[in-house]
């Protein structure tokens, strides 16, 4: 196939299937019906039986991931709407932050020893707890494939949504705040749709958890690596 | 088409004229946050700085709208629009899976089980260090 015709089949495939996803999702709110989960398993299986590869999909959508970069900046806005409740709870929102994201490095750090997982896999998976801008910037300075993360991220972000519910039954957690800063670390962006279902003020938490978050290991990272 | 492509300048010449038609114009305000990405990735090169381009971008936009010097209304709408298709931006780059067929593997396996462990300690373990705070400063703040 031509060059050109490749590019915009794919650019065009992947844009349909994501506006279809998301119509379905507005009629069946379900977690498989999640615009994330179909275009990811729609076009990758369209990939795949179509012998294309990666290369080529990516010719037509390289665009798409470019636009992580203005919607990383983007995230000023949310973070300046909610200046009261940073500046009223900014301690625990700094303990939340700082405990979290040293318990997503150093558990991922660990259990890929424990796997005997290869530095590069390891890399990959140190940053999945934070959101998927920040993680994938974060996975090539730590000489990681920043591909891959977005990947690991993913799933972090899907299961964390999932168990999320079920492990707040079992946790003595009462505190809205506790149980906002339990989405928005463990599972990002679908840690936040789901902690906005359960409250106002959870949901509020998680999305400022989990963009605090981002910002918080980009540098330590930045800081970590220029120090070394 | 044409109309579509007959607003382009019109919008540019009523955004000249009347910067503040901006607070409604999306696109406009997309362009303007893709404009300030581009900036700070340029900065980043300059002066070899260690943050993403994006993040300095961030920062800077924090910066002008705390002091500010540049209205949150000239940009929220553009800023809400590409944090609501977030996930569009970042499937293309999960779909890199296809080329990692390796990890259909027992290391697949491990990487999964690397992830669903490390998230139940990522959430169990922030929530009860939050709470403890939340109680410990809630009983100090009673006394």
């Amino acid at each position: 196939m031509n060059a050109v015709v490749t590019a915009v089949f794919w650019g065009a495939i992947t844009l349909g299937v994501y506006a279809g996803a998301r119509a379905l999702h507005a009629r069946r709110p379900r977690w498989w019906t999640s615009p994330m989960l179909a275009t990811w398993t729609l076009c990758g299986g369209l990939i795949v039986a179509l012998h294309t590869t990666y290369q080529d999909y990516l010719s037509g959508t390289q665009w798409l991931i470019f636009l992580l970069g203005p919607a990383t900046v983007a995230f000023a806005i949310p973070i300046h709407r909610h200046r009261t409740l940073i500046r009223r709870h900014r301690v625990m929102l700094g303990v939340g932050v700082v405990t979290g994201c040293l318990l997503a490095i150093g558990s991922s750090w660990l259990l890929a020893g424990l796997f005997h997982l290869s530095p590069e896999l390891r890399a990959s998976l140190l940053p999945r707890s934070i959101t998927t801008p920040f993680a994938m910037s974060t996975s090539s300075v730590l000489g990681g494939l920043p591909e891959l993360t977005a990947s690991f991220t993913a799933i972090t972000g899907l299961f964390g949504a999932a168990i999320g519910e079920l492990l707040l039954t079992y946790l003595p957690v009462r505190s809205a705040f506790a149980r906002g800063a339990l989405f928005g670390m463990g599972a990002h962006g679908a840690g936040v749709a789901k902690a906005r279902e359960i409250g106002g003020e959870e949901g509020a938490v998680a999305g400022l958890i989990m963009v605090l978050a981002g910002l918080f290991t980009v540098i330590g990272v930045a800081v970590f690596s220029a120090w070394l | 088409m044409s109309s579509s492509l007959s607003t382009v300048p019109s919008t540019l010449i009523s955004l000249a004229t009347h910067p503040s038609s901006l607070r409604h114009n999306r696109w406009a305000q997309v362009a303007v946050l893709i404009a300030i990405w581009f900036a700070s990735e340029m900065v980043r090169v300059r002066w070899h700085l260690p943050l993403p381009g994006s993040v300095i971008g961030f920062f800077l936009v924090w910066l002008l709208l705390e002091t500010r010097a540049l209205p949150a209304a000239w940009i929220e709408r553009g800023a809400d629009s590409l944090l609501n298709h977030l996930v569009l931006f970042f499937v293309p780059a999960m779909l890199a899976l296809v080329g990692h067929p390796e990890l259909l593997s027992f290391t697949g396996v491990k990487l999964l089980a690397a992830i669903l462990v490390g998230t139940v300690i990522v959430m169990s373990g922030t929530a009860l260090v939050v709470e403890l705070g939340f109680l410990w400063s809630a009983r100090r703040a009673s006394r």
